[in-house]
């Protein structure tokens, strides 16, 4: 009887590592196609790979956030304002499921600025109140909760450069949070294996500004 | 016992490994056209694929038995579907069906200009309003730039197609506003009561509206406020005329808003010469207050409370002997509070209520006589929408205003004390239904229902429209309204008795938004019927014999898109019109209309010197008057030149947070006249003489300075200039 229990223990343990496995497998895989991905066809395979593994997985906050990622790459890609709007409300639909499954995760409220930004450079002249705050709020949360967040770093100096340059004033500040935000990248190690990587090479080249 | 445990577990291991499905297929929609992109799952699994660029997929499962196979397109309804996996393979074609609520979805937009909704291609946009020059941040200002309205410079409010002033009701987050516009000495333009900044959302209608909108004969200006603020802020205003002070103080659920404004136009006018003979210059003190509170998942309360004190002195001067002169004085008290309160109250209900408070006082001295007039309203409302299907909606409500007026004067002759008051309770429920044919197609139909205590009128008015898109960009829409509205204040004292006045409109529209440009015609035919009319003459015996038309057709074409960091509309209108009321002898021309009216607004950022420029250029044809020394059959014969007004303003931003804004009018120096008043009695050559009404100075100047204190240095006051 013993055996037998250790048995289905035993299966149960292999089946939980293999799924665990398998979810690790397809995670890798599929965040290396969304680095990868150029074109909106690309981004869109890759977003529906991370919608399939979100909704079979219902603990895990990572797949939201990649479908979040490809929808705001999707976003930045299209030239049509409305349609544009309809990927960042998908955007941001991802981000709120990632939220509901993990409350305070840095790179999920990064993430949410980003957002935000985007939705800004749509319609700057009456956008531009509503969403500078909205952003910058969120860069300001996901720091509190991460200060060692890299990528809210370079998003934050992001939109500082937007404010000096739609107000033709110094970009000093924001290349302050650009040099800050590449010591992040190269100390900052996530134990998190599949934790997002992105975003060092938008910080060189934003770096490039300050010049 | 050990050993076959094994094999068991064995077989159903394998069992599992041989169990795999082929699933192959093809997404299409309803058209059959191929969707490339869509995805396509076994439910609460990892398999799944999208589908190529020819529409097909193959997903390859080991998932077995009884499962649901899932196809998710952007714009389209998510497609669901049982599936029974044993091994074999199975074909399937999937066939998405289009969400109706897409943005590109048809709309009705006969007589409607909507600014606001940051995410439908909307004609404007609510900082609009604030940046159109001439406008100097007032809201009838910016909209009097829009086809549909009648340019009537000595007075500031909204004439739209042939209707008074007064035809025009605003309405804020549904709840009525009785006395919109803040008091101005006579000829000259008012301004309304509220800022452009304290709206997310502005929808004007110059026709054709919805059965929730009630006592407007002519408009329906429906303002909708801002939601819960983002960030703490302080804004400091210094202008030319005045200054205002504001602070927003933010919570997790609630926020709040403050503002005090200081106006007095003594200094200015002193400096720069007015054709009115001035005691003292308009002064007012204003305040007003905004408390947002978010409810649950869905509730939202809104608070508002504003109070406006004002006060000016003038000479009227005799038009025969200008040395004789009268004083004129006149305190405005108002003040204004609106509740309301929104929810889910499940998925498919959802609840809109509101109760509002005006209170109007004018305290006019003319002559030394006083003269008072007051009035109380109260308003309440419900408003339940209900979602039957994504094609279907139904809208119910109810509401009551009840109004208080009373006037009272001192006679000239008897020195009694005259006093006329009534109390009006009006009763309605309105109903609509709003039908999706599918994207292309809509239709609304609906009416309206009232009882009105004063003179125990039941009525009802139906109201339909209807909105065709054939393709991607243009659509036709049509609408019919039966409106009535409460005669004026001034003659339901005379006489309790009157019937409401009552217009149809009928109204066909063509409109192209492409995703900077729009262009709009719109053809109307607009009838009037009960109109007040003085019985032989005599302003103390009403009745409702009056009536008219008015028919026009407008354009409205603008583009952001041509010149960079440029944009400008144009606005052409056509009307013709005729009316029989009040004093009329016959149907003719009123006053107030103008048969050619045109505006050009053109706006330009320019980043080199951090500043946005704008100019509006305004012309209206000849409006009629009568010349009393002329026989009856020449009424209204006669017109005045036409006006013409070419303004400007430029608003810098040496920093983020700091602007500095100047405007001025008339930049052509154009004498405008709008009319002529004549002698009460005739000269000693047996004439009536005429004097020109002009404006009071040929050029209106305004300097501020906006500062903006808050924790993001990039937060301004420029959405709300």
């Amino acid at each position: 009887m013993k055996i037998i229990l250790l048995i289905f223990a035993l299966a149960t343990q292999i089946n939980v590592l293999a799924n665990g496995g398998k979810y690790m497998e397809a995670m890798n895989k599929n965040i290396e196609a969304v680095y990868k991905a150029q074109t909106t066809e690309e981004l869109q395979h890759a977003v529906n790979a991370f919608d399939r593994i979100a909704n079979a997985e219902k603990t895990k906050w990572e797949p939201w956030y990649y479908c979040a990622f490809g929808y705001v790459m999707m976003a930045n890609l299209e030239k049509e304002n409305s349609r544009k709007d309809s990927y960042l409300d998908l955007a941001s639909t991802s981000v709120e499921k990632a939220k509901a499954i993990k409350e305070n995760e840095s790179e999920i409220m990064a993430m949410e600025g980003f957002i935000h930004m985007i939705r800004l450079t749509v319609d700057p002249a009456s956008r531009g109140q509503k969403y500078s705050t909205l952003a910058a709020q969120s860069f300001e949360n996901a720091l509190a909760l991460n200060p060692e967040n890299p990528r809210a770093l370079m998003l934050l100096a992001q939109l500082q450069f937007g404010t000096a340059k739609f107000s033709r004033s110094p970009v000093t500040q924001a290349c302050g949070t650009v040099t800050k935000a590449l010591e992040k990248f190269d100390s900052y190690k996530s134990d998190n294996p599949i934790a997002p990587q992105w975003g060092k090479q938008v910080t060189e080249g934003l770096k490039q500004n300050c010049q | 016992m050990i050993k076959s445990i094994f094999t068991v577990l064995f077989a159903t291991l394998s069992f599992c490994l041989s169990a795999q499905t082929k699933i192959k297929g093809i997404v299409k929609d309803a058209s059959g056209e191929s969707l490339p992109g869509a995805n396509v799952l076994i439910k609460n699994s990892y398999d799944g694929t999208s589908s190529a660029s020819d529409g097909t997929f193959v997903i390859d499962t080991e998932e077995k038995g009884a499962q649901t196979i899932v196809a998710t397109f952007i714009g389209y309804k998510a497609f669901e579907q049982p599936i029974e996996l044993l091994g074999k393979e199975i074909n399937l074609t999937i066939t998405l069906k289009e969400e109706i609520n897409q943005l590109d979805a048809v709309v009705i937009s006969a007589g409607s200009f909507t600014a606001g909704d940051e995410k439908r291609r909307t004609i404007l946009k609510a900082i609009d309003i604030a940046t159109t020059a001439g406008a100097t941040a007032d809201i009838a200002g910016a909209l009097n730039t829009l086809p549909g309205t009648q340019k009537v410079g000595e007075s500031g409010r909204l004439f739209v197609r042939g209707g008074t002033g007064n035809e025009t009701r605003t309405f804020i987050d549904g709840m009525v506003v009785l006395n919109a516009y803040n008091p101005s000495a006579p000829n000259t333009p008012s301004r309304g009561r509220f800022l452009p900044f304290m709206f997310k959302g502005t929808s004007f209608s110059t026709g054709g509206y919805s059965a929730e909108y009630g006592q407007a004969l002519s408009s329906a200006l429906v303002l909708n406020s801002k939601d819960k603020a983002d960030a703490n802020q302080t804004d400091i205003g210094l202008l030319s005329v005045g200054g205002d002070v504001a602070h927003t103080q933010v919570w997790d659920k609630a926020s709040w808003t403050g503002k005090v404004q200081y106006t007095n136009l003594n200094p200015y006018m002193g400096l720069i010469k007015q054709r009115v003979d001035w005691k003292t210059a308009p002064v007012s003190i204003e305040g007003s207050s905004a408390y947002r509170q978010k409810i649950g998942k869905s509730g939202m309360l809104k608070l508002f409370g504003n109070f406006n004190s004002s006060s000016f002195s003038l000479y009227n001067h005799d038009i025969l002997d200008p040395t004789i002169r009268q004083p004129f004085n006149l305190t405005n008290n108002y003040r204004y509070g609106n509740a309301t309160y929104q929810t889910m109250l499940n998925e498919k209900w959802n609840m809109r209520s509101g109760l509002s408070y005006n209170f109007n006082q004018n305290n006019v001295k003319q002559g030394g006589l006083p003269m008072s007039e007051t009035e109380k309203g109260i308003h309440a409302k419900s408003v339940f929408e209900h979602t039957l299907s994504d094609q279907v909606e139904l809208r119910l409500g109810g509401e009551v205003i009840d109004r208080n007026y009373a006037a009272s004067r001192i006679d000239t002759v008897s020195k009694q004390t005259q006093s006329q008051s009534f109390h009006e309770l009006i009763s309605s429920f309105f109903g609509e239904a709003e039908m999706y044919a599918d994207k292309h197609f809509v239709a609304k139909t609906g009416g309206r229902f009232e009882y009105n205590s004063l003179n125990g009128q039941v009525s009802v008015d139906p109201r339909f429209s209807m909105a065709y898109k054939p393709a991607k960009k243009g659509q036709v829409s049509l609408a019919y309204g039966s409106f009535r509205q409460s005669a004026e204040n001034q003659y339901v004292r005379v006489n309790n008795l009157l019937s409401p006045e009552r217009s149809e409109h009928y109204i066909l529209s063509y409109q192209v938004i492409s995703e900077r440009r729009t262009f709009r015609v719109e053809t109307y035919y607009k009838n009037y019927f009960s109109l007040v009319k003085f019985i032989n003459g005599n302003p103390y015996q009403l009745n409702n014999s009056g009536n008219g038309y008015a028919k026009g057709i407008e354009f409205f074409w603008r583009d952001g898109q041509s010149i960079k960091n440029v944009d400008y509309w144009i606005s052409y209108s056509y009307l013709d019109t005729k009316r029989n009321y009040l004093n009329y002898p016959y149907a003719a021309v009123p006053t107030f209309s103008s048969a050619h009216n045109f505006s050009f607004v053109y706006k330009h950022f320019i980043t080199p010197i951090k500043s946005q420029i704008g100019f509006t250029y305004s012309y209206t044809s000849g409006r009629p008057y009568y010349n009393p020394n002329l026989s009856t059959e020449k009424f209204q014969s006669q017109q005045t030149p036409f006006y013409q007004d070419l303004s400007a303003n430029i608003s810098y931003l040496p920093k983020p947070s700091l602007i500095i804004y100047a405007s001025c009018t008339n930049l052509l120096g154009r004498d405008n006249v709008f009319g002529y008043q004549y002698s009460a009695q005739q000269n000693s050559s047996g004439e009536y003489v005429s004097q020109a009404v002009r404006q009071p100075a040929t050029r209106f100047l305004f300097l501020g300075i906006f500062l903006t204190i808050s924790k993001n240095k990039s937060v301004n006051q420029l959405p709300n200039l």
